[in-house]
């Protein structure tokens, strides 16, 4: 409880050294709580907005991206990682999608994985109590409304449930990385000698699809061409 | 006789009519500009009407000039004449000279064009029997090269330079073949006026002309020749004779004077150390990347000059593209040049200028530009980088994103969302969680959270059956219910010990409450004699039936009677051990 009030404090304080306009500083402290294994999406989204401020674009987009994972759905992190993405040099056009893969897609990353899990149990209990609403009632109009809304949400849990199995894999298998470096050559080949197939710059998201020895990273940019790295020239979110 | 003539005349027309040549002889087929060409008609026979072709492409500097050829010799006649004409070449090429024409015994003759090829001006063998010998001897056309060893885009100056000897003199001068610098770029300076100027030429005084300068950029790395400069000057030359005072007459020669070739042998630029974005600069230049405004508002124009100024090859090369985040309108630069030629190279100005438009508010980072030169002072690369500038752009348009998809320029559809609100500022309170946390899910927890409530189901649904089981057995509920009413009542006794109207009335209801439940007795059945009479049928030894009888009648008595609290905890504890033994004795 000591080391939670430390932090908190140290956030405000934090928090006064970017208002009167100390990133720098104000990034420190904010590190600071990321090295007592503390984090928080707002604490992500502060550490953005100074990386943001000092036009470091590769870090701020770093944490706009983390303070996402954590709460999907803040308008304020979209708001200002909007931002951030207008800073970048790469227009990298995606890959159309299907209307219902794209629905998909957007409902899977509304929820993180807990998130789904946490829903789910909560469907579990109201499936239960729904149920024991029908057996236990006694008049048929009760009877036949418990019978229909159970059977509603067992539906629900279970495509809940799909979701929850299709986020965690997917989550399992997708490595997002950002750009740290100003710009960087992809090669075909994972080595200094192939050739350049095509240049990424600064804040552009990746994924890492493949590895190879200590040095090498196989990408993924989200409109499909593929490429080699090296290792540092990435952060893995 | 007059037949045997008039056969021989008959064979003889026949024998020389088959013999009638006319051709046409030159003297060379491959000239070089500063060279001369005789052409000479020839025929066997005489005739009339000598028609000459049009020597285009050629200046008929003598001729034409008739020559006749008769001889007999051991009774045969030879006859040739001739048509002699002197050619010089206008220019370089192939050309064709054309047919000419004659008219030999009523029939008309014509030769076969010839071909002529003109090449450059070429070093002609010195003939001392030569008219001109004097005049070349006397008249040089040199070209004077700055650098013979350049690297590739190092400016290098060719300047011709016209020497005459002190005793000659120039009347008019012609350029006859200007050089072609193919693997050069090339730009005249002019020269203004004749400056007449004295100098020397291989150890002698001699008065000089500059004639042309040129400023070259080698394009090409290796020997490269420079081709020569051929001029037509006309010149004055002092003659073998005199007049009476001594004086030497002037003889006028037209002499073709070129310069003669040479040969550069161009240095390649070094490969060490050369940066990745060297787009061929060599000098030294001054680079810059400014914008006209710092803030502005969405959807006003900024305008971003790239600019490269100094010495060097500024025609030459290509100003690096600036990377501008894609969020940016850019469109097409505005490529300017202020770039005077001089006689050390070009100098000046150049400047790509682009026109940006930023259609959403934010701050957007110009990133730095790098542009690398050769530096042709230290023989190294030198590259210089612009400051990296910001862009703040402060009003914008808010939820536009219709209207972005209708600018022209940028083809790339953006992925970054462009309905953005104001810059939101830092979060004030939040609430930190481990980083290292276990996760939820496929936690047991979990899974015990998931299927728990399933499991509830048949454990409620036990419950209810049993329930209902029980709800259904009228007496033995009856029982339970009594049963319960007497240990209701005997903790009610032992809470009101010391008031004695109320611990008896609770003992007595306690003890009748707990033979109804034991006997399934009514209220109504309810005195001594039955309870005797039942507990003697159940088989209940005598000492606690007479225990019960008295605590029963020792209720009743206690109503009038005074009683002490020692004897209600007598009477409580005689009630608890009785009912005891009765339970005991009962089942």
């Amino acid at each position: 409880m000591v080391g939670f009030s430390q932090n908190e404090q140290t956030f405000e304080q934090a928090n006064d050294l970017y208002n009167s306009g100390y990133y720098k500083e104000a990034i420190d402290r904010y590190d600071s709580i990321l090295e007592a294994d503390q984090h928080s999406a707002e604490l992500y989204f502060n550490l953005a907005n100074c990386y943001y401020k000092l036009n470091e674009i590769g870090p701020s987009i770093f944490y706009y991206e983390k303070a996402l994972k954590l709460a999907p759905n803040d308008s304020d992190i979209l708001n200002n990682l909007g931002y951030a993405q207008k800073m970048t040099i790469d227009a990298i056009q995606e890959v159309p999608e299907v209307e219902v893969s794209k629905l998909l897609n957007k409902t899977l990353d509304s929820l993180s994985v807990d998130g789904w899990a946490v829903r789910c149990i909560a469907l579990a209990f109201l499936f239960v109590s729904l149920f024991l609403g029908y057996y236990l009632s006694y008049s048929e109009t009760k009877k036949r409304l418990f019978f229909v809304s159970s059977s509603v949400v067992l539906i629900v849990l279970f495509i809940v449930l799909g979701l929850l199995f299709k986020k965690n894999s997917l989550d399992r298998n997708t490595h997002p990385a950002i750009v740290f470096v100003k710009e960087t050559g992809v090669k075909s080949e994972p080595n200094l000698r192939s050739e350049t197939s095509f240049t990424l710059h600064e804040g552009t998201k990746v994924l890492i699809i493949d590895e190879y020895n200590e040095d090498w990273l196989k990408i993924k940019l989200i409109n499909g061409e593929t490429g080699w790295v090296t290792r540092s020239e990435l952060k893995a979110l | 006789m007059k037949p045997h003539i008039l056969l021989l005349t008959f064979f003889m027309s026949g024998f020389l009519s088959a013999q009638v040549s006319f051709e046409a002889k030159v003297s060379k087929k491959r000239l070089g500009i500063n060279e001369r060409l005789r052409i000479d008609f020839t025929m066997n026979t005489d005739g009339d009407n000598f028609e000459p072709p049009s020597f285009k492409n050629f200046t008929v500097v003598g001729g034409p000039s008739q020559s006749i050829n008769n001889s007999w010799i051991n009774g045969t006649r030879s006859f040739s004449k001739s048509y002699s004409y002197f050619l010089a070449p206008k220019k370089r090429g192939e050309f064709t000279i054309g047919q000419a024409t004659i008219e030999i015994e009523g029939k008309i003759y014509k030769t076969v064009p010839v071909k002529i090829t003109v090449t450059a001006a070429i070093d002609k063998p010195k003939d001392p029997n030569d008219p001109n010998y004097i005049a070349s001897e006397k008249i040089h056309l040199v070209a004077e090269i700055s650098n013979g060893n350049p690297y590739l885009n190092e400016a290098i100056t060719v300047v011709y330079k016209l020497y005459v000897a002190q005793n000659t003199g120039v009347r008019n001068w012609r350029e006859i073949d200007n050089p072609r610098y193919s693997d050069f770029w090339s730009q005249n300076i002019d020269v203004k006026g004749i400056n007449i100027q004295q100098g020397t030429y291989k150890g002698e005084d001699y008065r000089y002309v500059v004639l042309r300068k040129t400023v070259l950029y080698p394009q090409k790395t290796g020997k490269l020749s420079i081709e020569p400069l051929s001029l037509d000057v006309t010149v004055e030359v002092p003659s073998n004779r005199r007049d009476v005072f001594g004086r030497s007459f002037m003889s006028t020669v037209n002499r073709t004077v070129s310069s003669k070739n040479r040969t550069l042998d161009v240095k390649p630029l070094p490969e060490s150390g050369k940066p990745e974005n060297f787009s061929g600069a060599v000098g030294d230049f001054d680079f810059k990347v400014t914008t006209n405004k710092q803030t502005l508002n969405a959807t006003e124009a900024l305008e971003l000059k790239v600019t490269a100024s100094g010495k060097g090859n500024l025609k030459l090369f290509k100003l690096p593209r600036p990377i501008l985040p894609s969020a940016l309108e850019v469109y097409e630069p505005e490529h300017s040049e202020k770039v005077s030629t001089r006689t050390s190279g070009m100098q000046g100005t150049i400047s790509d200028t682009y026109t940006v438009i930023p259609n959403f508010q934010g701050s957007y980072p110009i990133p730095k530009v790098s542009f690398s030169y050769f530096d042709l002072k230290t023989k190294r690369y030198r590259t210089v980088t612009s400051k990296r500038l910001i862009i703040e752009v402060s009003e914008g348009p808010k939820n536009t994103s219709g209207s972005n998809k209708n600018t022209p320029v940028t083809p790339t559809e953006n992925i970054i969302p462009t309905n953005l609100n104001a810059f939101s500022s830092f979060k004030t309170s939040t609430n930190f969680q481990p980083i290292t946390s276990e996760p939820f899910f496929n936690s047991q927890l979990f899974w015990l959270l998931l299927l728990g409530p399933f499991l509830l189901i048949p454990f409620i649904i036990f419950i209810v059956k049993h329930r209902a089981i029980r709800a259904l057995d009228v007496s033995g509920n009856k029982l339970r219910k009594t049963t319960r009413l007497a240990r209701k009542y005997l903790s009610d006794a032992k809470k009101s010990l010391g008031q004695k109207e109320q611990f008896y009335n609770a003992l007595e209801r306690a003890l009748h409450n707990y033979l109804k439940s034991k006997l399934r007795l009514e209220t109504s059945e309810f005195n001594k004699e039955k309870i005797e009479e039942l507990l003697g049928n159940k088989n209940i030894n005598s000492t606690t039936l007479e225990g019960f009888i008295s605590l029963l009648t020792s209720c009743e008595l206690a109503r009038y009677t005074p009683l002490s609290t020692v004897d209600m905890q007598n009477d409580y504890k005689k009630a608890a051990s009785i009912i005891n033994d009765l339970d005991k004795q009962l089942n």
